[in-house]
Order: structure tokens, then sequence, then C-alpha cells
């Protein structure tokens, strides 16, 4: 038989997104962003874990369950903050899982090296709530600058358990949980420091509000902390006093609880009346008088005594890492390593899988379809459409995302990255974006849809919108196959055979040239038009360098990126080698629907200086830009008659460039074309992944909408000019 | 295939017709928008605003200041005031007009709105603070009460707007006007500045150059008929009557002086360690949340540690944590000099 607590605290969950397993207990884990919470996170729940939305918000939770002696533990990763004011959706999230969802118990991760910021936001954790474990994170790192926290002091001074460790090396893990569970089942007491004795004029107001709350509501336990929200016009709590759902978040509250109306409309009305003799700083009153706590506590706990080796050698490091003569070499030196490995070392494992998959399965799945006496259409259907397209898609995505992301993560793991943003945020605020957009535009060169997701990194709401919707100028690794080989078929040849691959190559940095020229010049006049309204903050933390863990970026890499952006993609690539052969295959009035849509297509791209074939591959390779040669190659072969080609529907490639150039000159390539393809394949709309994971990231379709049009309208734009700029000198 | 310098031609006409649609500010639909506003609905509401603000400054309301606000001929402002007499929102029997119940509560709304937007662009946008008012005064005429009481509780209900002025309630309650004109105050005296005029704009942006801003306490040092000169953040200027009457100051507790200096953390040379006095007020809505949440408060020592390779940002060493804050961000934070000799001063 559920008690009411129970009843309200189901329904609390419900509401905020929590799928109802059995559990015996409910953890949430709060904290600081980079102070390693996520470490924690995996630490605690391995492979058990599932990530999701919070309900109505973009923003990202992930939970997890695992079992500690015997006892069922569900656990809930909070947004990372700086504090709990619900200034922001982060943090909005956050407290309010905090106040309604009632955890059985709120891990707070601190960052030993950073403890009095840390701290600001244990003390308002602990204004809300007194079930509470503080996990002391990094304190090697700590110790390595000189920097020793006394834990058992903290504890006492806190009046919550503090367990020191090192999350990374899963030290202190264990005691954690154990202390954990103990606060959560009530056999540890905690009596949480609460912040008392603000200023004068505040106090008063507060001392007033808080007695009337607490004699409404005698058994909640953050009496002081509602009567503050309630001053702060606080809208999700003043709605829990009106409605009397804060007389059932106490840990046992029980029926008779919830005053009358009347008392309870009585509260909401005398804070609004004591709201107009506060101070008009009053909210700055309260975050510095946290602050002088936090600031008293820190220095209470901290050790003396130890020798002062202090921040040296991240100094010397930033110092040159961040230089005006060496930071610009030394970022250009590391990036092009990272690109360099990306791109030589995705070459020999692509072809194998190219090889295996398409040379040798897709022929396999054929006979098999014969021997089995499946009809043509459906074999072909399934095996030339549906298969061969995935296919495609992974053997080109699969190998330089598997050593881009986790090449690039390692560097964000050392520390690196951040001092990348911090230097190029100069020429990024000229723009109106945030130095980060460095990396997020970095990560676009992978894939555009990882580039989107990493945004999430830039927590100012203009520059996280700016950096997205520009993410597409990044040239993605989808993209850069095409730009090789037509860049050689058309522009190498033009030049003497010894210098063909040097000026080739020269041609495709110069469209990613263009294409990073285009996101400063599309940052800049996004910011002052459509975006100019959004709201903007800029900071940006250099966290301490931290030699990175090998294991565990791979395994982060590889899943959260890696693999989440090509299950994406293979769900986007299926149904699209489904309409290539359908349109390649049905045939209305003898030519097949694909002819029809070519010679309709033919007259604008031949305006633009492309053709009918290009844009009707562009139109159905919406899901993966590595199928575009394919399908420009298929229907070539099928719309002009060329020789060669494995049948209708069939996308194929051929094995060297210069019978690729064959077909393509047979089809009515010239220069131009080849020029333009390469314009229009930087400037396009991005891949439906990408598109989608905009959508999922924005929460908006109209962003969704601007991304989606603006790279394709500027692509007709472009290429239209160039074309007719051509044509008049030509 | 189309001649290129025909295709060229069209383009170039497509491109021009859009421009002439949707260019800012000049384009025809900006055009068209500004047309739309000056109907009768604005009118009636400008003018109840305007009789409401004499009344509530006690200064006379008459034809002419009317016609002057709304800036149109006497005739018109006379329509107006008729038409507004025949909608019983004022008394037109006596010389000067006078609000009605009814239209008192009806200019209280309009100011509502106004203020309420002025305070949620502050807050929630990154527009810059010159535009608040005209984008505001847009705003009030649209905006349905329903609207404006979910905007209240969106924004927790806030007291004041981004001014210093107070906001009424959606009951329409109101505190009454606080301190008193910058040309009363004594001689010798510091005093606090509450609220800033932010009209005419010219005025505004003027007071706005020197430093001035709710909450900066200003040394009055010297006074005539014809100016009054003061000392606010370490700079000593002078205003003229005009430009005084449109700033409200209170007294301060005895003891409390302007500040001295008028240094900001921007100022801080590399090394250099400073304490924060004040965040400028000019940082408002998530800006300063962000500064306060990262331990930028009152009393905090920062240290300049490091000079991006752009020289701008500049990373702070804040709390314990190294911070990299722009340059604009870092002129909010005042800041005293915490050793005087510690740190090669630029």
């Amino acid at each position: 038989m559920a008690t009411v607590f129970e009843r309200h605290r189901t329904s609390n969950l419900v509401r905020l997104g929590l799928r109802p397993d059995k559990w015996d207990v409910l953890m949430a884990l709060a904290g600081n962003p980079n102070v390693g919470k996520s470490t924690v996170f995996n630490a605690l729940t391995g492979l058990r874990q599932h990530t999701g939305n919070w309900p109505g918000k973009t923003v990202v939770r992930a939970e997890g369950a695992f079992a500690h002696n015997d006892r069922r533990v569900k656990v809930v990763d909070l947004p990372g903050t700086y504090s709990l004011q619900a200034g922001s959706t982060d943090e909005e999230v956050a407290r309010d899982f905090i106040l309604f969802g009632r955890p059985d118990v709120t891990v707070v991760v601190v960052d030993a090296t950073r403890l009095e910021r840390n701290l600001n936001l244990v003390l308002q954790i602990l204004d809300i709530t007194d079930k509470v474990v503080v996990y002391l994170n990094l304190v090697d790192e700590a110790r390595r600058h000189g920097i020793a926290v006394d834990a058992e002091r903290l504890e006492r001074r806190l009046g919550v358990p503090v367990v020191a460790g090192v999350a990374r090396e899963r030290v202190g893990v264990e005691t954690l949980l154990d202390k954990a569970l103990a606060v959560a089942s009530g056999e540890i007491e905690t009596a949480p420091y609460r912040v008392e004795e603000h200023a004068p004029e505040v106090e008063g107001a507060l001392g007033t509000l808080a007695a009337l709350v607490e004699e409404s509501f005698p058994r909640i336990p953050n009496a002081r902390w509602i009567a503050m929200r309630l001053l702060n016009a606080d809208e999700a709590v003043t709605e829990a006093v009106a409605s009397g759902e804060l007389g059932h978040l106490g840990h046992e509250a029980t029926e008779g609880t919830v005053p009358p109306e009347a008392v309870r409309m009585r509260l909401v009305e005398e804070a609004r009346k004591l709201r107009w003799d506060l101070p008009g700083d009053f909210h700055d009153a309260l975050v510095e008088r946290t602050y002088a706590a936090a600031q008293e506590v820190a220095e209470e706990s901290h050790m003396t005594g130890l020798k002062k080796a202090g921040f040296d050698l991240d100094r010397t490091l930033d110092r040159l890492l961040t230089s005006r003569w060496a930071g610009f070499p030394l970022m250009l030196a590391i990036l092009a390593t990272v690109f360099w490995l990306t791109i030589e070392g995705a070459n020999v494992p692509s072809a194998m899988l190219a090889s295996v998959l398409i040379d040798g399965v897709h022929p396999w799945l054929r006979e098999l379809g014969g021997g089995i006496g499946m009809p043509w259409w459906l074999s072909g259907f399934l095996f030339d459409g549906v298969y061969l397209a995935t296919a495609w898609v992974v053997s080109v995505m699969l190998p330089p995302m598997a050593i881009f992301f986790p090449l690039f993560t390692l560097l964000e793991d050392f520390g690196y990255l951040p001092r990348v943003a911090f230097n190029l945020d100069g020429l990024f605020r000229k723009a109106g974006a945030h130095g980060k957009q460095a990396l997020t535009m970095c990560m676009g060169f992978g894939c555009n849809a990882a580039g989107v997701v990493s945004t999430r990194v830039i927590d100012s709401p203009r520059e996280r919108l700016i950096a997205i919707i520009t993410n597409n100028f990044s040239l993605c690794n989808g993209r850069w196959p095409t730009q090789i080989l037509i860049a050689s078929i058309f522009i190498g040849a033009m030049a003497p055979a010894g210098v063909a691959g040097l000026v080739s190559a020269s041609a495709v940095v110069g469209i990613a040239l263009l294409g990073i020229f285009l996101m400063f010049v599309t940052s800049w006049g996004l910011s002052r038009t459509v975006l100019r309204g959004e709201a903007s903050t800029f900071s940006l933390e250099l966290p301490p360098y931290r030699p990175p863990n090998v294991v565990q970026t791979l395994y982060t890499s590889l899943i959260d990126r890696t693999l989440i952006v090509l299950w994406r993609a293979v769900i986007f690539a299926a149904p699209a080698g489904a309409v290539i052969w359908l349109v390649s295959n049905i045939h209305v009035g003898g030519p097949s629907v694909a002819e029809h849509l070519v010679s309709w297509l033919n007259p604008l791209g031949l305006l633009i200086g492309l053709n009918g074939v290009i844009l009707l591959a562009y139109v159905v390779a919406i899901p993966a830009n590595e199928i575009v040669i394919p399908a420009v190659l298929m229907l070539t072969v099928l719309t002009a008659g060329v020789a060669g080609g494995s049948g209708a529907g069939v996308m194929f490639e051929l094995d060297s460039a210069a019978a690729t150039g064959e077909v393509l000159r047979a089809g009515g390539w010239t220069l131009l074309t080849a020029v333009n393809l390469m314009l229009f394949s930087l400037l396009h709309n991005p891949c439906s992944t990408t598109i989608y994971t905009i959508y999922k990231e924005t929460g908006s379709a109209k962003w969704t909408t601007v991304a989606t049009l603006l790279p394709v309208v500027m692509g007709f734009v472009v290429c239209f000019l160039v074309a007719q700029i051509w044509r008049l000198l030509g | 295939m189309v001649d290129p310098a025909t295709a060229l031609v069209v383009f170039s006409g497509i491109v021009v017709a859009l421009g002439a649609l949707f260019w800012p500010h000049r384009g025809l639909g900006a055009r068209w928008l500004r047309l739309r506003r000056l109907d009768e609905r604005v009118r009636l509401e400008d003018a109840l605003k305007h009789v409401y603000m004499c009344e509530r400054k006690g200064q006379a309301c008459t034809l002419e200041s009317l016609a002057g606000r709304l800036e149109v001929p006497l005739s018109d402002a006379a329509d107006i005031l008729a038409r507004l007499a025949h909608l019983a929102l004022v008394r037109a029997d006596t010389d000067a007009p006078e609000l009605t119940e009814q239209g008192r509560t009806s200019a209280v709304q309009v100011v509502r709105t106004h203020r309420l937007w002025e305070r949620y662009l502050a807050d929630r946008t990154g527009i810059p603070a010159g535009e608040w008012h005209d984008q505001a005064e847009r705003m009030e005429h649209t905006l349905t009460a329903a609207e404006v009481d979910a905007l209240e509780s969106r924004l927790g209900h806030p007291r004041w707007d981004p001014h210093g002025d107070p906001i009424p309630t959606a009951a329409g309650d109101l505190p009454p006007l606080r301190g008193t004109g910058l040309m009363n105050a004594p001689v010798g005296s510091t005093v606090e500045v509450v609220h800033l005029e932010d009209e005419p704009r010219e005025l505004y942006d003027r007071l706005v150059a020197h430093g001035m801003a709710p909450g900066v306490l200003l040394d009055v040092l010297e006074r005539s008929e014809r100016k009054v000169r003061v000392r606010g953040d370490g700079r000593d200027f002078e205003l003229d009557p005009v430009a005084a009457r449109n700033v409200t100051v209170r007294a301060v507790p005895a003891g409390q002086r302007a500040r001295e200096s008028s240094m900001t953390l921007a100022d801080a040379g590399p090394g250099e360690t400073v304490r924060v006095v004040a965040l400028s007020s000019a940082c408002q809505g998530t800006q300063r949340r962000r500064l306060l949440d990262l331990g930028v408060v009152r009393g905090t020592e920062i240290t300049a540690e490091l000079r991006s390779a752009s020289g701008n940002p500049v990373a702070y060493r804040i709390r314990g944590a190294l911070i990299a804050l722009r340059r604009d961000q870092a002129s909010w934070v005042l800041v005293e000099r915490v050793d005087s000799s510690a740190g090669a001063v630029a």
C-alpha cells in the first residue's frame, strides 16, 4: 500500500520523465561542469545506462542502474551547472529534480583543485535537501598542484559525509556508495551546513517569511530556502506552495501536513508584499553571502604546509600554447596532424570494408536471392537498393570517424581544446560567435551531425545556434572523397602530370578554406540579423591539464559519438537506397521515373552550371553525401545511354579516375560542371542525419529550417553566378 | 540555354526587389510596419500614458504637452483627447485633462507592459540597451493582459525595469516614486542614482556615457543655476539642469562615498591581483548571473593570469578556477588594487 508520500513522489518522477522501473534507492548526481561527473557516472553504471532528453527540454539526461550490497540503485545524472538559481534550463532541470523528484540521496561531485567555486553549488544543494554525500574528486591532481583538502574537516564543517577519491581510477567509489546508501536509508544522519545571517535588510524579510513557512508547513526540511525562493518569486516554488504540493516534499510527510488554502495563499501574498522592501541587488547579496561561506569552509579545509607546487607546469604549458608567436603555429601543427592521421589512416580500412561489403557480400547476396528464387524486383530493391546504400555509407563513414573522434577526444580530455578556443576567440568574437565554435567546426570536418552534437559545449544560446547553423560549412568526411575525385579528374588533369596531384589537392583545400570563410561571414550575418535577439553569455573555463585516460576515451568516443552517428546514418541511408532503386526501375510511359526527373531538372541544372543528374543525385542523397558519386554515375549511365554500369538502380564506382572521367564527360560534363559540383558539394543542405540532429538539439522547427535552407540557397546563388560569369568570359 | 547576361540582369532584379522589401529600417516591409503602428489604438494609448506620467510626476498636462509628446499638430491632439473623453478614459471638462479611474487602469497596464518588456529584453535577450525603449514602445500596444501576466511570472515577477522604474503589479500597485532630482541634492553630499529617464534618447546616451546607471554613487561637488558638477567612479563631470533633471537620486547612509577610481578588471595588468568592488549595472540578465555564479562577487580576489594569443580574451584566476573573460565583460567588473606594489601596470 503506497503512502501519500510515495504516490506524490511517483507522479512527480513520471512528470520529470523518469522511467518507472523498480529500484530501492534513487540517486541524483550533481556537480559543476568539468569535474569528472560523467566519469563517476560511468564508474557507477558501466554499460547499463540510457540517455534521453528531459521532458520538453533539449537538455540531455542520462540515467543508469546498478546494484550495491543487494540494493538496486537508480542513478540520474543531472546537467553540470555552476548554481541552482534556475537561471538557465540546465539549472532549472537540476533544481526541479532535487526539489520535486526527491532523490533518496544526492551525490555532489566536487573538484578538489577548485574547491571554493564547487562549494558554492554544494551549499546551494544543502539548502534544499539534507540527503547529500560529497565526492571530492581529483585529489591526485590537486596534490600535484600542491593542494590538499582535509576531507574529515570538510565533512565536519558541511555536516554531510565527504569521500575523497579519484573517479578515473575508481578510488573511493566503493566508500562513496556505502555512505550514499547509508544516507539514503537514514543510517547516517546529516546536519547540513546552512548559510545563516544574511545582510540585515535581507534577513528581516527572510526571517519573517521563513517563520511563516515553518509554521504553515512544519515538516519540510528547508523552510529558509523556500522563503528565499518565494522572495525571489520562483515560479515553481510559489506554485508548490500555492497548490500545497510543498507539504509532500518532506522525507516522511504524512497526511494532514498540507495547510488549508487560506494559509497557503496568505504565505504567497506575504512574500509578494515583502519583496517591495528588498534591496534592488537582493540576488547579488545572496550569491555574495554563499560565496563568502564557501570561501570560509574551503579555507578551513585546505591543509597547509604542503610544498607549494602551484600550477607551475600548467602555467609553463599555457604560456607556450597561448603565446603570440607559438600559439597559432602549434595549433595548426596539432590539428593538421589529427586530420592527416584520419585521412591516411582511414584509407586502408575503408578500402577493406568496401571490398568486403560491396565487392564481396553484395554479389553473394544477389546470387543467394537468385538461388532461392527471389523475384528480380525484390532482390533489386533489397540488395541493390537498401543494402548497397547502407554498405556504402558504412564503408566510407566508419573508418575516419573511428580514428578522428578518439583523437579529438584525447585532445579534449588533456585540456588542449579549450586553449584552442581561447586563442581563436578573438577571431570568432568579431564574427559574433564563441571561440568554442572552432572546436565544433573541427568536429564538423569529421561529421556534421557529430559537430552539431558537440555544440553542447557552447553554453550561450545565441552562439550555440550560430555554431549549429554554420556547422554545415565544414566539409565533412562524406564529401571529401567527392571533392578529391572530381578535382583529380577535371582540375588535376589540366596541369602537367608532375604537379597534377598538388594542383588538385590545392583545389580541394581551397574549397575547404572557402567553407571556413563562408562560416565566418554567415556567423557574422546571423549574429546581426535573425539571431541578434538571442541571449548571449560568454565564459570559457580552462581546466587544468590532465593526463587523458585512453581506455575510457576510446570507449566514450566510440559509443557516444561514432556508433550513434553511424546508426543514425544507416537508418537514413537504407530508405535512400530503396528510393534510388525504385526511381530507376519504375517506368512511366516508357522511360523510368529517374529519366523523367532528370529531364525535368535539366534546365535548372544547366542554368546553374550543373545538370539534372547531379540535382537528382543530391535530392536522393539527402540522407548521405557518401552516395552522391555512385548515384551520379549510375544515373549518368542510365540517362545518357553510356555503356557500363551494373544496371538500373545499382550504384557503382569505377576503379580508375580516368574511367570515371570518361563516363562523366560522355554525360556532358565540362570543367564548369566539375567546379560547380565542388562548390555545390560544399554549399547544399545538410544530410538528413544532420538535419534530424539539428532538430533534436535545438527543439525548433524554425532554426532547423534556417539551417537546412540557408546553405542550399547560397549554393544555388554561388553556382548560378559562377556559371554566368564563366560563360560570359569563356 | 539562357543568355548569361540576361540571366544576370534578371537575377540582379530579383535581388534588388528582395532588398527593397526586406531591408531593415528602410525597406518597404519595415515602413509598412511603422505605418501600421500609427493606428488609432497606439495614439490613444500613448496619449493616456502621457496624461498618466504627468499625473504621477505632478506636472501639468496640457494640450500642447500632449501634442509635443505625440509629435502631432494641436488639432489632432485635441481630436485624440475628445476621443478619450468619449471613451470615458479622461475628463476633459477641466483645463488640464485628468484620468478617470478606468483611464488610470488602462494607462497603468500600458506602463506595466512597457517596463516588463524592457526587463525581458534586458534579462533574456542580447538586444543592446539602447534599443530596449523603442522595442518596448512597440510591444506595449500589442500584448494582451494575459500575455503580460504570463511574461511576468516567466521573468520571476521583477520589481524594477532596467532603468530603475518600478513595474506596476497586475493589480496596478506601484510604490511611490523614490528619491529626488539630482539638481536638489545638497553640495558635499553623496547620493545613489536610483533612476535614469530613458527619453529623450540623446540625453540618456550622454548620461550612460558618463558611467551613470542605477546604483552608482555620486559625490555632489558643486552646484549653480546652470550646472551641477559631480564625481562618480573616479570621474568628475558636469551636467546641465536639463540632463540633471533626468537623474533621480536618493541619500545614502553617512560614510559612503563615490568610488575614487574607475578601474575595472579589464585594466588589471598581467599577473596583477585585484579585488572586486561591484558589478556594473550595465551588466544585466544572464550575463550578470553567469559572472555571479562563477564567483565574481564583491570581495573576490582575481588575478589576471593569461593572455590569449590574440590578446582578448584574458584568462583570470577566479576562486581557484581559470576562466577566460572577454574585454567587455571584464570592464563590467569594478575593482580596486589589492596591493599597490604588486604587478606591473601597463
